[in-house]
Formats: C-alpha cells, sequence, structure tokens
C-alpha cells in the first residue's frame, strides 16, 4: 500500500544548488509518518490560518473574529458554504474540529490587522 | 464594502440550523441514481458502510450538503449526486468498487472537490454517489534529491507547503491560485496550471497509481519494476504511455501521484508590464511568446485584465452601479486609481542576481517597447494586485482569486470558460472581442487574464452570476452555452469545462475522439460506474 514507507529523506549529501546551497544532510523524517487529523485533530487556530483566515479578515469574505458568532451557526455554514463560500466536508474538517474550531471563533477577539471584505 | 454578516442575516441563519438544506435554498434536494430502486439503494448504502464505516457514508438531506454547494448555474437539478462515500486506503477503493459494479451504482471520484468555477464536487450527471478521496490525505514520499514528491488524492498544496517548510526543504511547490484548500491530485488531473516555471502541472507529473474498474492496481512508468526505485524519476517507462488517459478522464481511480519540484531558487525577481489599453494585449502576447519558446521568461505568464484583477478585492456595485454592464471608461479609472493598467503582465526571473542582471534589460526593453511601463517591487511593492501575482510566482499560498465568485452579492456564482489558442497577439485580440461581445449582450461583465504556456495560451474568462437569482443563472448559462458554440466555430476549443458542459466541449473534439473514448471505456470499465458522463465519456 505505501511502496515508498521509510525509505525517503535519508542519507543526504552535497547535494547543492545554483548558487551552491546546500542540503541539509541526515534529514530523515519518514513522510508516510505523517498521521492522518482524523487520529491527530488539528488545533483551531491552525485551521484558521490555514483555510478561513485567507479570505475572512483579507478583503474577501467578512470580519468572523471577535463577533461572538454562535458555533452552531459557524458550524451550518462551513458545512453549507453560505453564498460565494466554498462547503466543507468532513473529510476536510471533522466534526470534532469544527466544533472546535466554531468555539473557538465565538470566544475570539477581533483581530486589528484583519480587514473586512 | 461592507465588514460582516448584518444582525438579520445572523438571526435568519441561526433560526435556520436545525434544517440546514433550510438555510441554503441554492443546494437542492438529493438525487438518487437514476435505475435504482430506493431499497436497493439503501442495501447499497449498508454495504458501503460496512467498508468504511458509519460515518463516512453520507445518503441523507442534511449530511449531504456539502458535497451537493456548486458555484455554477444548474437550474434542472442536473449535477446533484445520491450521497457520497469516503474510503481511507485503496483496499476500501477496490471494495466499493467491487460492490459498486454489483449494483450499477456510479461513482464520481473527487480528490478534494474544489474544482471551483467547473461544478466543485457535483457529477456530470444526477444521482451519481461522490467518491470522496479526501481522508487519503498523506504524503507518501518526498525525495529530497530529486525533488520528487508522491501524493495521495487528499493532499492540498497547503499541506505540502508546510511539509517543506517544516523539513527546511529546498523546494517550491506550484500551486493553482487557489492553493490552500485544492489539491495536487485533482489539480494535475484536471491537467490544471499554475504560475512558476512548473506552472504546466500534467507535464510535472511522473508515475501514478491507478485502481481499475475491476480492482486491478495499475502503476504507470516505471512503477511496476519490481524493486524499482525510477517511479518518480522517469515519466515514460515502456511501451504505451499511459499517465494521459488517466486525465481528465473516467477510466479509473487515481490513488498516488508522483510529481516534480522546482529547486528553491537563490534569487527571485517578479515584474508587472502595465498596459494602457484593452488592443495592447496583442502587441504584448507578440512579445511574450519567443520568451517563454527560448525559456528567457521560464515561468507560466499571466495577462491579467483589469476587471479581473479588481474582482478580487471588490464588489461590482463598488464600482458600478450604473445600468448594463460596466463602461470601459469606468474600469480604465478604477484601474489608474489602482495604479494598473487595461491589462497588466506578470513574468519572473529565477536564478542568481547575476543570471537575473543578464536577462532583465533584454525583457524590459522589448515590452517597453509595446508602450507599457515595467514596474518591478521598487515601484509597485505594496500595491496589493502586485502582491499577489508576487505570491503566485513563487508557489505562494493565497485564495484572493476567490473573491471574484461574489462579484454580484452575497450569493455568489461563476462559472469558468477556457478556451485555448496559439500565442499570438491576432488571437488574443479576436478572442477577447469575441467573449466582450457575447457577454455584455447577456449582461455580463467581461473580466478575463489569458496564462501564457509555451507556444498556447489558455484564456481564463470567469463569468461572473448571481446564482441566487435564477432569471441571472439562467442568462449566464444562456450566455455560456453561446460562448461555448461560437467560440467553437472559429476554432477554439476549452481546454477543460464545467460539468454542465461536457458534452457541448466533448462535440467540438470531434466523432472519432468521442468514439475512441468510448471504446476504450467499455474495455476498462464496462459497466460505466466511474464517473459517466465525464469530458463526454459515457
Ligand atoms: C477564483 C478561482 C481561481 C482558480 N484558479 C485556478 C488556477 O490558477 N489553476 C487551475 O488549474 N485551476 C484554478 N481554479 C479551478 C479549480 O478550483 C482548481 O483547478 C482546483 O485545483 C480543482 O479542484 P480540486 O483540486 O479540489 O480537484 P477535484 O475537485 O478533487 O477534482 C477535479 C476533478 O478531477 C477528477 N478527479 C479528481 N480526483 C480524481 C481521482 N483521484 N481519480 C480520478 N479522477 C479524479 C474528477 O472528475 C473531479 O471532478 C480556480 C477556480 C476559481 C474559482
Amino acid at each position: 500500500m505505501h511502496p515508498r514507507r521509510g525509505r525517503l529523506l535519508a542519507g543526504l549529501t552535497g547535494a547543492t544548488l545554483l548558487s551552491g546551497v546546500g542540503m541539509a544532510t541526515g534529514f530523515s523524517m519518514s513522510a508516510s509518518a505523517q498521521a492522518t487529523y482524523e487520529i491527530e485533530p488539528r488545533a483551531p487556530e491552525y485551521l484558521y490560518a490555514r483555510t478561513c483566515g485567507y479570505c475572512h479578515g483579507h478583503n474577501i469574505a467578512p470580519i468572523i473574529r471577535g463577533r461572538a458568532l454562535p458555533p452552531a451557526v459557524t458550524a451550518a455554514i462551513v458545512r453549507s458554504g453560505m453564498g460565494a463560500m466554498p462547503a466543507f466536508k468532513p473529510t476536510e474538517i471533522t466534526d470534532a474540529e469544527l466544533q472546535a474550531l466554531a468555539e473557538w471563533l465565538a470566544q475570539s477577539e477581533a483581530d486589528p490587522e484583519e480587514h473586512g471584505g | 464594502m461592507s465588514n460582516g454578516f448584518s444582525r438579520r442575516e445572523v438571526m435568519a441563519i441561526g433560526g435556520a440550523v436545525a434544517s440546514t438544506a433550510a438555510m441554503t435554498p441554492l443546494a437542492r434536494a438529493r438525487m438518487m441514481p437514476q435505475d435504482m430502486d430506493r431499497d436497493v439503494f439503501a442495501g447499497v448504502v449498508r454495504e458501503l458502510r460496512a467498508i468504511v464505516g458509519d460515518e463516512w457514508v453520507f445518503a441523507d438531506e442534511a449530511s449531504t450538503i456539502s458535497y451537493r454547494k456548486s458555484g455554477i448555474p444548474d437550474l434542472r437539478g442536473e449535477h446533484v449526486p445520491s450521497g457520497a462515500v469516503a474510503p481511507a486506503n485503496v483496499e476500501q477503493v477496490q471494495a466499493i468498487l467491487a460492490l459498486a459494479n454489483r449494483y450499477r451504482l456510479p461513482l464520481w471520484p473527487i480528490s478534494t472537490g474544489k474544482n471551483m468555477g467547473y461544478g466543485m464536487a457535483t457529477p456530470a450527471s444526477s444521482g451519481q454517489m461522490i467518491l470522496d478521496l479526501k481522508r487519503m490525505n498523506r504524503i507518501l514520499d518526498f525525495d529530497a534529491e530529486l525533488g520528487t514528491i508522491l501524493v495521495e488524492p487528499g493532499v492540498t498544496y497547503q499541506q505540502i507547503h508546510d511539509y517543506i517548510e517544516d523539513n527546511d526543504l529546498p523546494y517550491w511547490v506550484d500551486v493553482p491560485t487557489v492553493g490552500p484548500i485544492v489539491s495536487m491530485m485533482g489539480n494535475t488531473l484536471e491537467r490544471g496550471v499554475g504560475y512558476t516555471p512548473y506552472g504546466d502541472h500534467f507535464f510535472m507529473q511522473c508515475g501514478m497509481e491507478v485502481v481499475l474498474a475491476d480492482g486491478t492496481i495499475l502503476k504507470t512508468g516505471m512503477g511496476s519494476i519490481e524493486n524499482g526505485n525510477t517511479w518518480q524519476a522517469f515519466k515514460w517507462g515502456y511501451g504505451p504511455y499511459l499517465d494521459g488517459i488517466f486525465t481528465q478522464s473516467n477510466f479509473g481511480i487515481v490513488t498516488k501521484l508522483g510529481m516534480w519540484l522546482m529547486p528553491r531558487p537563490p534569487a527571485y525577481k517578479p515584474f508587472m508590464v502595465r498596459s494602457p489599453n484593452v488592443e495592447d494585449v496583442a502587441a504584448i502576447t507578440d512579445t511574450i511568446r519567443p520568451f517563454r519558446m527560448n525559456n528567457l521568461i521560464p515561468n507560466g505568464v499571466l495577462i491579467m485584465g483589469a476587471l479581473y484583477q479588481m474582482s478580487m478585492f471588490n464588489r461590482r456595485a463598488d464600482l458600478w452601479d450604473g445600468e448594463g454592464v460596466i463602461p470601459l471608461d469606468v474600469i480604465q479609472r478604477h484601474a489608474r486609481a489602482n495604479d494598473i493598467g487595461m491589462w497588466n503582465t506578470f513574468y519572473a526571473l529565477y536564478g542568481t542576481d547575476e543570471i537575473i542582471a543578464a536577462i532583465e534589460p533584454i525583457l524590459t526593453t522589448a515590452f517597453e517597447a509595446t508602450g507599457a511601463d515595467v514596474l518591478t517591487e521598487a515601484e509597485m511593492g505594496g500595491n496589493p494586485y502586485f502582491e499577489h501575482n508576487k505570491t503566485l510566482m513563487r508557489g505562494g499560498m493565497t485564495l484572493e482569486e476567490k473573491g471574484l465568485v461574489r462579484w454580484w452579492g452575497r450569493s455568489g456564482g461563476a462559472v469558468a470558460f477556457a478556451p485555448v489558442a496559439p500565442a499570438k497577439g491576432g488571437e488574443t485580440i479576436g478572442q477577447t472581442q469575441l467573449a466582450t461581445e457575447i457577454m455584455n449582450k447577456w449582461g455580463f461583465d467581461y473580466a478575463p487574464a489569458y496564462a501564457v504556456g509555451g507556444r498556447e495560451l489558455h484564456h481564463i474568462i470567469f463569468l461572473m452570476f448571481d446564482k441566487g437569482d435564477d432569471e441571472h443563472s439562467r442568462k449566464a448559462e444562456q450566455c455560456m452555452e453561446e460562448m461555448i458554440t461560437r467560440f467553437g466555430e472559429r476554432g477554439w476549443a476549452a481546454y477543460r469545462s464545467s460539468v454542465s458542459t461536457m458534452d457541448l466541449v466533448a462535440d467540438q473534439y470531434g466523432a472519432a475522439n468521442r468514439e475512441v473514448n468510448a471504446r476504450i471505456k467499455q474495455a476498462l470499465d464496462p459497466n460505466h460506474i466511474i464517473a459517466p458522463g465525464k469530458q463526454g465519456i459515457a
């Protein structure tokens, strides 16, 4: 199933780029060791920064931090994809992750760096 | 610009939470597979649950809501799935296929299902069950010497980007403009594009694993050599090259995909060529072509129309509240106020400072001769339009272009038409004139971009409409049909299409093509269980 398991990234030496930038040697993390998030849920801040925050608070979609949005509303909007927003499936963000994200969002302070959309 | 949901909206949404379907009038009710009665379907669902676990089968109104969302017109409910099933591994994919063959259950595979502008996760015909591969979400291999990666379907560009950063690997990943939420797999299988020198994604693809309808596991290229280690290094293998037939196709389920990554260059310099007039696109195209052919410009160049750019950060009402389409002089005025031209061309140089210094003046002189300004970080740094493409040309993460989907307002709506043409000035002028004429006739703003590959260009036209208004959706549908048809009469056809226009476009590629595809389909998937209708293949 995972034919390359464990053999990657090991024993790298002396490779250089155009300008002679050396690459790290002895790097040996196996990519197949990546746990799926069904086992290791991702934190709300992490999810916000890597998905929501690209649009919300970035001139593309409404600001949603610091607005005490009811968690049930947030969760429903994420699953259905209101308006121009895409829907996010349980395979992209698990129910447990979504609940934690929605609760975190409801409690979150407004971020002065963010701008509306 | 408004700052958020109004209180009334929050109340309305809150009231409807109990019935999720009710809050999205745009989503249609689930539809059963054609020719399958309800009891049989219920039995199939039970068996699917036994394969993947209860929580990974979605077969009722509420739990399928995410899979029904799409931003394209679907007035007659022709692209509504019956449900979704999400396997965790290849063995489960095989078991699902066996079941689907037994019951003739049509399956529509998706990797992340963010095929935005083309139908998202929705199928070519109603009743298909979405085969959601997103749970298979691991980077399986990253060879740091060769700069190759082997990914499962659910791996997003963001995940690869993070992996590279976390492990300080000297590579860049090339992304489409919507990298954070979409997959390397889905994008590459659709033969999507990005904007670094590795922008032609299928060109940079190397080796795949495919599960065929009968459960056979095929590893293309060098992938099946016993004890082999060349799968991601050499594309062509031995005998007929097969990878291509699994792209934009319904001949198999791709479960692993190899790609090449670009070595991170020591130096990077982005440029913007600002052209003041609509007609300038011809001279710009003729200037780009030889430099793309001799590789002095190495990356996927974007010639962005001002309105496309402004649709990222503005809503239509911010620019225009008059009758009809937005007049050119209004677009021009807003463009000037934002320090951009009517066309803004983005290319970049990569390598060392010395290499860049040697090439830069050759390009600058050539573009200035078209009457344009050639601008760099020094003049444009901080300008959001410059920053956007600066991010893309180094494979950075952004979703700013998602903004165009809500051009007409909250409901959103955008469907893409992407005809290809030779990279010649006359072609761009011809296509721009034809698209403007047709779109304006239907009341839509022409907001274009051209992505210039080597010898060709993709004309990216997002038809932005209001999906909350059925009449507007109907016009969008008719406008799209007219564009595809009339471009076709001129010999211009799309490189890819929305699920709603697959037959129309497939016809333009001719009967022999359709017939050969049908024969391959019959040989590989005689029960037609994988994505019937995909690219016009039954
Ligand atoms: C504003 C905007 C900007 C965009 N910019 C770009 C851009 O710059 N470049 C670009 O290329 N696209 C662009 N897109 C289009 C689209 O969003 C991307 O191409 C996206 O990568 C496709 O979605 P996905 O990766 O989730 O693929 P999916 O939706 O998962 O897959 C797309 C299709 O490929 C097939 N498929 C997927 N996985 C498999 C599999 N494992 N086996 C067999 N068949 C499979 C299916 O038919 C599926 O419907 C843009 C869209 C919008 C709205």
